[in-house]
């Protein structure tokens, strides 16, 4: 027979990893927010966003997640006049990440706020489990 | 088991009775409402006996199943408790029946 | 006792409601997930009272027969967002919470009147 609690704290384990690679992704992009490229008309540093999937597990009857997908969307990248910039085209225009510093920002303590419930979930769990053991004792 | 002493011998003042606890325990005292009241005294305690050993058994079973990851957290306490709480009543009335039996025994014929 | 297997009972529904609360906090960002939550206890247990009695009257099982079938059902959430993922964190969380301080007060009074029994029986 399952036992739930158990079960609980490997969905709350599924849910931290997929926030934690969350969190990388974005940490990438923010760090990568003006990397562009390095020859002349080169693309510059594409935006990469994570997809969740939820995942059954049969015998708990439980829902993790895990990650689906890291991808890069399309998107039309902005384009500054730098002359002088290894990347500059015929023009003198640079191409550059289509990273928005607000929006992973936001992004960002979303993950943090999804991470923070998630652990709050598994200390629960791993409570109530506790509570249940409190009972053989005597003292 | 105080439920099964009850069963047995309604004229016996057994305090309200405390049924077996949680959903692992075994109740092999239930077979006793059988035996007709005021009948046999050592069957009565021979019975309780066995249903006392066969919740401590069923508590091993589980708790050993719990080991092994087969029995949640829950069942196997509530086993464990509902065989404490079953071999205390036992231990209490094996003693009694002990000391009633020395007594017995020191009588002058 | 009833005592002890009513609180047996919630407690298992306690467990299963919280693996069902972790389950959609984790797939908070899930796209399209739906959350999800348990019968109430009271619907559960007459579910098991109804499977009890269609085996032989007087036959006092133990096991899972008496373990309440908790079915999941969609739940109808705070809002939607546009992936139409359904979890608000803040709801679970709350529930959550519930469901911790349920299982602390049954596990207490069950260690209480365990206490009781014993002591009352070292005659």
């Amino acid at each position: 027979m399952y036992d739930p609690l158990q079960a609980t704290m490997r969905v709350g384990a599924s849910g931290l990893e997929a926030q934690s690679r969350r969190l990388r992704v974005i940490a990438e992009n923010m760090a990568n927010a003006h990397s562009t490229g390095r020859t002349p008309g080169s693309d510059p540093y594409a935006r990469r966003v994570i997809t969740f999937e939820s995942q059954l597990d049969e015998t708990a009857d439980a829902n993790l997640v895990r990650v689906a997908s890291v991808e890069q969307p399309r998107a039309s990248f902005r384009v500054e006049h730098m002359p002088g910039h290894p990347a500059a085209d015929a023009n003198g225009f640079v191409r550059m990440p289509n990273v928005d510093l607000v929006v992973e920002a936001a992004d960002m303590r979303e993950a943090n706020r999804s991470y923070e419930a998630n652990l709050q979930a598994i200390r629960q769990a791993r409570e109530m489990i506790t509570m249940t053991l409190d009972l053989l004792r005597t003292t | 088991m105080i439920d099964a002493v009850s069963s047995l011998s309604p004229s016996v003042g057994a305090p309200a009775a405390v049924g077996g606890v949680g959903t692992a325990a075994v109740r092999p005292g239930a077979a006793s409402a059988t035996v007709d009241a005021g009948a046999d005294f050592g069957a009565m305690v021979s019975q309780l006996a066995s249903h006392a050993a066969g919740v401590v058994r069923n508590a091993e079973n589980i708790s050993v199943a719990g080991i092994q990851g087969s029995a949640t957290v829950q069942q196997v306490v509530e086993a464990v408790m509902s065989a404490e709480q079953t071999l205390q009543g036992a231990v209490a009335i094996r003693d009694k029946v002990v000391a009633a039996y020395l007594e017995l025994s020191r009588m002058q014929i | 006792m009833q005592l002890f297997s009513i609180v047996s009972r919630h407690n298992q529904w306690l467990a299963v409601r919280q693996a069902t609360i972790a389950g959609n906090i984790a797939n908070a960002n899930t796209p399209g997930f739906r959350a999800q939550d348990v019968q109430p206890f009271e619907m559960a247990v007459a579910q098991a009272r109804l499977a009890m009695a269609a085996t032989q009257a007087g036959h006092l099982s133990s096991g899972p027969a008496d373990a309440p079938a908790t079915e999941l059902r969609r739940e109808a959430a705070w809002e939607t967002s546009m992936s139409g993922n359904n979890v608000s964190l803040e709801q679970e969380l709350l529930k959550a919470g519930e469901v911790n301080r349920a299982y602390r007060l049954n596990t207490s009074i069950a260690k209480v009147f365990h206490r009781l029994i014993m002591t009352s029986s070292r005659i």
